[in-house]
Parts: structure tokens; C-alpha cells; sequence
């Protein structure tokens, strides 16, 4: 209860000083203004598409920064020091730290459910605004792909150890690795699959490939339908930019309809093809086949290879859970990074005074979103066989890898929860990612910063000046 | 047991590499026992506050040993029987009056009907009931400072400190900060208090300690350390010359000595000013600011000790234990009952009400210390018969 009031308190500071005003004007800008400054001659699923995605990873940054600014709460008491009456109360100093990340946390969610509101009105303010470019096709689309919480299936990869064994053994026998130095059958196994699923990939002219999905746990009614998506990405561009072929979907030997659907598709872009969930058999597997000809009669046929890259995939997509649930679990996920950005800052005001600990918690901050990407320059930058004092910038690279490497201890990779992209394009973000989240980040390591930051809370002497 | 003990208590204040900067209190041995009214004085600098915070947890001594309510003072139960009013008022600007004594109240856990109650009686207890929609950053710099009094008593404690508790506040707060604080000292509340105005602190104070440089310099009973044995005082009605003459006249045969001086006594400039601000609020004149609190508020009024039967026992053994010599190490003046002969005199003639421009009696004279008030009850006429009979003064009489 206590510790009720110290957040009841960090509340009421929020409201009432300005600069939780200020973020809310920029956010309500962000999200307001966004759909009018949206071009109208992007297809209505592109505008929100758009608008989804600038306005959650907006808003998302700019609540980041505000969690930031309002731990400024705890700094600007010492400085300040009403926390020379604070903690003269008894008020055990857990309870204090756990009350400011309370206030603030508890702030955070009730921006965070605001933005979430004013983005799904202003979803149906664009639908209804957005001049409309093909009326049914674009509302079909939106509806089909983006305002739902579609499940996406990988198809399952042929096996081709069988064909590189094959090949492998004809080879001993035709003596071609004889003079091969050094030779590794394994090595030699793993290039010659690698040619097999490379071979495999690329579809000719007149040829087929055939792809299954296992696990397809839709409905399986004629009324409800499952998506394919692919990319079409073909060896030369047709003069008309368009690739024309035929997709097949069900199995004859297991009793399901077949569907014929053919495509004509605007080459280098995903497409999404719709297919009666029937088509799926009862053992909830899936076969679709992909005919690399033409099936419009009287239209033109380019001579194109079809490459379905490992990059861009095949995926199977069908619908498990309604929009609102996914906005829902997409902003508890962008909440849980609130939360532990929250403890971070709790922790710095604890330790440094405010426009020091303001910076650290950005740093945190920025390394927790760009942990990747850095990590990676970090490799790029350091020799492949360099040793840490082969030189002295190898030196510096590696400590620094060294200490990065440390952090992630701590520091969370916010890539890996970041849901907006998911969301955007129609996907689940499932329950389980949103329970990792909720434990890596909310009760593993936000817990570990506060009780960092009540540790050092209790050492420290609240009257002495702070730096 | 003692409210506060310390032993050997040391702060060195370092600076940001750890080398020592200030010494700030130096071997600082404290007793204060329950239900007195403690004073802690000395120059600025002299480390009154430090000695305060660390009393309080919110610094670690560097040396020495603090205990309050026989616990260290960061126990979180001892802080739920301690009030504390630091040296400025370190409120949040951005909370209205009474919502600042509600979040307060939250930290004492008291129950919300409890909480609003006292939060009214406090605010009325400063006179500032009026103001408690307002927020506490457009209060004057007096106005916060009520707050802070409230606020330190939210809790009703059985300990109460209070750093420089008259700064900046008008005449009247000074005054009824020291009603109050005088109030709570005979309802058996410890209290330590630190000032710069020693006239307060002689009127409030059993027992003072002067700090200088951190160390104790001087410490013992107030009515001891002041108390000038060697000259008597007489307030009397207004007498003719005549009866002037006479008097000395009279004196000079039974002592052999001259009077020293007779004056009209002034009134304090304390109880002028009450009076003109009582005369402007019968008046109804608005203001924004302060007005004059009411009484004390019902639920301190009751007496302190209660709840424990041990802090009752050591409270017995405190108030006889308190007319014996104190032990210091600073050389107090003697005594055979210390019982200061002015006062004695005082209760002898009742005071003459004094005339000022309108014409009528001013409120009361200042209440008498506690302890001349406890001392007053043994004393018998005997005293005043062995004072005119032998011991005269020499000194000045005061004014
Ligand atoms: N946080 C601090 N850091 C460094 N030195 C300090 C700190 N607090 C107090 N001091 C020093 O300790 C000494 C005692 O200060 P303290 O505040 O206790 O004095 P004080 O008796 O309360 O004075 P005043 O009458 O002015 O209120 C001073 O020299 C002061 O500069
Ligand atoms: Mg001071």
C-alpha cells in the first residue's frame, strides 16, 4: 500500500508536470497526424500498412523517451530533496524504488492503451477516407491480410541427403576426389546438398515444383481460406513487368478438392494467393504445386526462371485470432520493453543525477535496440584470424566485443520483441512470444535491474550530494 | 531508556576521490530522554542538521553509534514514531496543501477517514485551511514552512524533530510553533530542536546543547545554565515615585544595597503584533497567506506515553531523574533547589495588565517554561524568606 502511494505520486508528478504533456501532444501528433499526411496514391493496405507501422515504432520510441524522462522524478527528489521527508516516513526503501517503477510503469500502460485506441479508430478512419483505387480488391486485401491475426507455415524442405550421398558415392567411385588434397567427405556431403537445394529452388521454364505444409491447423471449411504467399522473382524482367504461372493447390490421393488458381503477378514482390481451407487434407497437410507456365491463352509468355530464394520463402498463412487480440498482445509486447526500460532508469537516477543517468539509460536504450546491427559491425570491423594483440585497433575492437558480449547479459535484444512488423503485416504475435517476453524482460531482467538499483539504494546516503 | 543516544558519533564529509573534506560533528555524546523538549544551538555550520540527519538515517555516521528508540535509526518501525521537520520546506511544488498531508499520511499507513481528519485539523492548526486548494509551489516561503509542521505531525509522534522550526515564519507561527511545541512537551512528547533564535529556544527548551565546530561545547538544564542566582526581580503594578523612594528606601536598610534599575517594562513586540493581526482578522480584512491557526488538534492532544508501559516507566524516572544535577562535562552552576526566584516572585504578585493604545488586556503573558511550571509546585515561602532576608544582587536585573 505504500508502495501504492509512492506510484500514486509518480502519477500524479506525470500529469502534472509538463513534460508528460509534451510527449503526449507529440505522440497524439504522430498518431493524428499521420493518416492525412499519407500520399493518396498508395493502395489503401500500403496507407495503413504505413500508418501502423510509423505509429506504433513512433509511439514506442517516444514512450521509451518519456520512461526516461519521468524517472527524472527520483533524481529531481534527491536534488531537490523531498527525499529527505520521504524517507523519513517508514517507508522501507524496496518500497519506494518498486513504487517509482510503479508510477511510472503504470503511465506508460495508460499512454501505451491510449495510442493503441487512437490507432484502431484511425484505422477505420482511413478506411473510409483512403480514396479508393479498386474498391473490393483493396478492402479484401486489408481485411485478408493486414486486420487479421494470420499463423504463417515454412513448407518443408525435400531431403536431398539421399541425392548427395549418391552423387557423393559415384564420385569415390569415378575417382574424382583422388587427388584432392586434404579431402573432407563431410565438407563434400554438405556442398553437394547445398547444390541440391539450390537446384531445387529454381524452377524452369515448363517445370514444377511441388511444396507441402505439415501442420496446417486451420478450419478446414470451404468458407474459410488459407493464403500462400511468395515472391515472384524471376531470372529477367518481362517487357510488361508481369510474371504469369499456375498454382495448384490440394491432394487427389487424400480425398481434398483441387483448386487451379493462376497468377498474374508484378515481378520482385510478394503476393498473397487466397485458397478455399479445403484444399488442406484431413492429416492437416497441404500440398501446393507451382507450374512455371503460361495458363492465359492469347497473353505473351517470357521465358522466365522462377528462383524461390531461401531469403524470401514460401509461406503458408492462415488465420488464428482476431486483430484487436493481436493489437492487444502487440502492445503488451512493446509494454514489456517499456517496463525494463523503466528499471533501467530507475537504476540510473539511483546512481547518477539526472542528465548523466538520462544519457546512460539511452545508451542502454539505443544498444538494447541496435544490439544486432552493432554486434554485427563489431564482427565486420575485427580480422577473421586476428588475435586480440595482433594489433592494437584489434585490441580496442576486440575489448570492445569482449564488454559488449558482457552486456548482453544484462541488456536485452529488443529486435527479438519487436511485434510491430508481425502486426503490420497480418501476423500472429503469439501468445508464447509474449510470455518470453513478459519473463526475459519483465521477470528476469527488469527484477534483476531493480533489485540492482534497491541494493545500491540502500547503501547509499540520501542527504550526501549526488554527481 | 532514552529516546536518542549516541556515542562517539563522527561525520566526515568526503569529497568525490574519498578524501576527507569537512569533519562535520566530532565525538558527539547525546541523551535525550522521553518527554523533553531538547535544544540543540550553535552557529551555522556547526553541524546541527548533520547531527539531525544522521539521527534521522538519511546519513551514516562515519564513526559512533546512534541508537533511537533503542534501534538504529534506519529501522523503517522506528520512523513510524518520529516527526521531522527539516530546515526548509522540501515539499512537492506541484501537490495542493492537502493532498501533500495525504501522501504523507499513505506512508504512515494511516486509514483514509483518519488520514482526511487530521489532514483538516492539522491545516486548521496552521491556519491554513483556507489555502488548501492551492499548490504548494505558489505558497509563500512561511506558508510551506506550516505545511512542513503539519506534515510532521501527521503521525502524531512520539518524537518530534525539528530543524530551526521558527525560520522564516511570521511572529504569530513562531508563536504558536512554540504553543505547540511547549503543548506537546507537557503532553510528554520528546522533542529536539535546533535554532538560531535563542529566545525561542529559551522558552520552549528543558535542556540544550551547544554545538560549535561539530563538537559539544556546553550542555545542561536550561533553568542551570541560565539562571542568574545573584540578582532578584519584581514586577509590580505601576508605582508612584513616592513609593519608588520608599521601596529603595527600604531595600537600602534591610540588604544595605541600592536598587539597580526601575523602568516601565515594554510590552514584547511579540504580543504587539499578535494583537494588531488579531485585531485585522476580527476585521475580516482577505488574505491569501496564513492565518491564525486554531488549537492543537485533538488527536495529539492526548497524552503521549500510553501505549508502552516501559517508555511510561522510564518517563517517571526521566521527570524525578531531572531535578538533579546533570552529568557534563561543562562546569553548571550550583544549586540547593534550583528553583529559579524570579519566577516564584512572579506567582507571588499576579502580573499587572498591561496598557497598550487600545485599551485593553493583551492575550496572556508567555506560558512559563515546563520545568519553572514543575518547580513552581514545590516551592514555599520559605525561599522568598531566605531570599529578602540574605542574598541580594549585584547584577543587572532583567528588563
Ligand atoms: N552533504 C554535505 N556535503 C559536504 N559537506 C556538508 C554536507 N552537509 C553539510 N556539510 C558541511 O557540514 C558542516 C555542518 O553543516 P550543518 O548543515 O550540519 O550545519 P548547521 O549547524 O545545520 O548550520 P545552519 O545553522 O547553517 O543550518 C558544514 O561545514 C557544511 O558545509
Ligand atoms: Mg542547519
Amino acid at each position: 500500500m505504500k508502495t501504492w502511494a509512492v506510484a500514486r505520486q509518480m502519477i500524479a508528478e506525470g500529469i502534472r508536470m509538463k513534460i508528460a504533456l509534451v510527449f503526449i501532444f507529440l505522440i497524439g501528433m504522430v498518431v493524428l497526424g499521420l493518416p492525412f499526411s499519407i500520399s493518396g496514391d498508395s493502395s489503401l493496405t500500403g496507407a495503413v500498412q504505413s500508418f501502423m507501422s510509423y505509429g506504433l515504432t513512433t509511439a514506442g520510441f517516444l514512450l521509451g523517451m518519456l520512461t526516461i524522462f519521468l524517472s527524472r522524478s527520483v533524481s529531481d527528489e534527491m536534488v531537490h530533496r523531498q527525499i529527505f521527508l520521504v524517507m523519513t516516513k517508514p517507508l522501507p526503501r524496496w518500497q519506494y524504488v518498486v513504487g517509482k517503477w510503479l508510477g511510472i510503469t503504470l503511465l506508460n500502460a495508460a499512454f501505451l492503451a491510449s495510442v493503441g485506441l487512437t490507432i484502431y479508430a484511425m484505422i477505420f478512419y482511413i478506411r473510409y477516407t483512403h480514396p479508393p483505387a479498386d474498391d473490393r480488391f483493396d478492402e479484401a486485401e486489408l481485411k485478408n491480410e493486414v486486420l487479421v491475426a494470420r499463423h504463417a507455415l515454412p513448407f518443408k524442405l525435400p531431403d536431398f541427403s539421399q541425392s548427395a550421398e549418391q552423387e557423393f558415392q559415384r564420385n569415390i567411385e569415378e575417382g574424382v576426389y583422388q587427388d584432392v588434397p586434404n579431402f573432407d567427405p563431410a565438407k563434400e556431403k554438405d556442398r553437394l546438398m547445398q547444390k541440391y537445394n539450390a537446384r531445387w529452388r529454381v524452377v524452369g521454364p515448363g517445370d514444377f515444383r511441388i511444396f507441402e505444409f505439415e501442420n496446417v491447423l486451420c478450419n478446414r471449411s470451404k468458407d474459410n481460406t488459407v493464403q500462400l504467399r511468395y515472391k515472384a522473382q524471376v531470372s529477367g524482367y518481362a517487357p510488361d513487368e508481369i510474371f504469369r504461372a499456375l498454382w495448384r493447390f490440394g491432394d487427389p490421393y487424400k480425398g481434398t478438392p483441387v483448386y487451379e488458381i493462376p497468377v498474374r503477378h508484378m515481378v520482385d514482390r510478394f503476393h498473397t494467393i487466397r485458397v478455399p481451407a479445403d484444399a488442406a487434407a484431413e492429416d492437416n497437410t497441404l500440398m501446393a504445386y507451382f507450374y512455371n507456365i503460361n495458363p492465359y491463352p492469347g497473353e505473351p509468355q517470357y521465358l522466365n526462371v522462377q528462383e524461390f530464394r531461401a531469403s524470401d520463402g514460401v509461406e503458408v498463412l492462415f488465420v488464428v485470432g482476431t486483430f484487436e487480440w493481436n493489437l492487444f498482445r502487440t502492445l503488451v509486447l512493446m509494454m514489456c520493453k517499456l517496463m525494463f526500460l523503466a528499471a533501467v532508469s530507475v537504476l540510473m537516477v539511483i546512481v547518477f543525477s539526472f542528465p548523466v543517468a538520462c544519457l546512460c539509460s539511452f545508451t542502454v536504450y539505443v544498444l538494447a535496440g541496435a544490439r544486432q546491427f552493432l554486434a554485427e559491425a563489431l564482427d565486420m570491423s575485427s580480422d577473421d584470424f586476428a588475435t586480440m594483440f595482433s594489433s592494437v585497433k584489434e585490441f580496442f575492437v576486440q575489448s570492445l566485443i569482449h564488454i559488449y558480449d558482457m552486456l548482453h547479459w544484462v541488456i536485452p535484444d529488443f529486435a527479438r520483441f519487436d511485434p510491430v512488423e508481425s502486426f503490420v503485416s497480418g501476423r500472429n504475435v503469439g501468445l508464447v512470444w509474449v510470455l518470453q517476453a513478459v519473463s526475459e524482460l519483465v521477470l528476469i531482467k527488469a527484477v534483476i535491474v531493480l533489485g540492482i538499483a534497491i541494493l545500491l539504494f540502500h547503501r547509499r546516503e540520501v542527504a550526501e550530494l549526488s554527481f | 531508556m532514552p529516546v536518542v543516544q549516541t556515542a562517539g558519533l563522527c561525520k566526515v564529509f568526503r569529497d568525490f576521490w574519498r578524501r576527507p573534506r569537512v569533519e562535520a560533528v566530532k565525538d558527539l555524546n547525546l541523551e535525550i530522554q522521553p518527554g523533553e523538549v531538547f535544544g540543540l544551538l550553535g552557529p551555522n555550520g556547526s553541524g546541527k542538521t548533520t547531527t539531525i540527519k544522521m539521527l534521522l538515517g538519511l546519513l551514516y555516521p562515519t564513526k559512533g553509534r546512534i541508537s533511537v528508540f533503542g534501534k538504529p535509526p534506519t529501522d523503517v518501525a522506528v520512523k513510524g514514531r518520529i516527526g521531522f521537520l527539516p530546515e526548509d520546506s522540501y515539499l512537492y511544488r506541484f501537490l495542493v496543501a492537502h493532498e501533500t498531508l495525504d501522501y504523507y499520511g499513505r506512508l504512515f499507513r494511516l486509514p483514509s477517514r483518519i488520514r482526511h481528519e487530521r489532514a483538516d485539523r492539522l491545516l486548521d492548526m496552521v491556519g491554513l485551511r483556507h489555502e488548501a486548494k492551492r499548490r504548494i509551489g505558489e505558497y509563500s516561503k512561511g506558508m510551506a514552512r506550516r505545511i512542513g509542521l503539519a506534515q510532521a505531525l501527521i503521525n502524531d509522534p512520539e518524537f518530534l524533530i525539528l530543524d530551526e522550526p521558527t525560520a522564516g515564519l511570521d511572529p504569530i507561527g513562531a508563536r504558536q510553533i512554540k504553543d505547540v511545541i511547549r503543548e506537546l512537551g507537557r503532553k510528554g512528547k520528546t522533542i529536539l530542536l535546533s535554532s538560531h533564535v535563542l529566545a525561542d529556544v529559551e522558552d520552549v527548551c528543558d535542556r540544550v546543547t551547544i554545538l560549535y565546530g561539530g563538537q559539544q561545547r556546553a550542555a545542561g538544564d536550561i533553568g542551570d545554565l541560565l539562571c542568574q542566582h545573584d540578582v532578584t526581580q519584581i514586577t509590580a503594578p505601576r508605582l508612584s515615585p513616592k513609593t519608588v523612594e520608599e521601596l529603595r528606601a527600604t531595600i537600602q536598610r534591610l540588604e544595605q544595597r541600592d536598587i539597580l534599575t526601575v523602568s516601565n517594562p515594554r510590552v514584547k513586540l511579540e504580543d504587539f503584533f499578535l494583537k494588531i493581526v488579531e485585531e485585522a482578522q476580527a476585521a475580516n480584512i482577505r488574505t491569501y497567506g496564513a492565518r491564525k491557526g486554531g488549537e492543537l488538534p485533538e488527536f495529539l492532544q492526548k497524552p503521549a506515553e500510553t501505549t508502552a508501559k516501559d517508555v511510561v516507566d522510564s518517563l517517571v524516572e526521566a521527570s524525578t531523574r531531572r531535578v538533579e544535577p546533570l552529568p557534563t562535562r561543562e562546569p553548571v552552576p550550583m544549586h540547593a533547589p534550583a528553583t529559579p526566584a524570579s519566577s516564584v516572585i512572579e506567582e507571588l504578585i499576579q502580573p499587572q495588565p498591561v496598557k497598550i493604545a487600545a485599551e485593553e488586556p493583551i492575550s496572556q503573558p508567555p506560558t512559563p517554561s515546563l520545568d519553572s511550571q514543575r518547580l513552581r509546585k514545590k516551592a514555599d515561602l520559605s525561599v522568598i524568606d531566605e531570599l529578602l532576608a540574605g542574598r541580594g544582587g549585584d547584577g543587572k536585573p532583567e528588563a
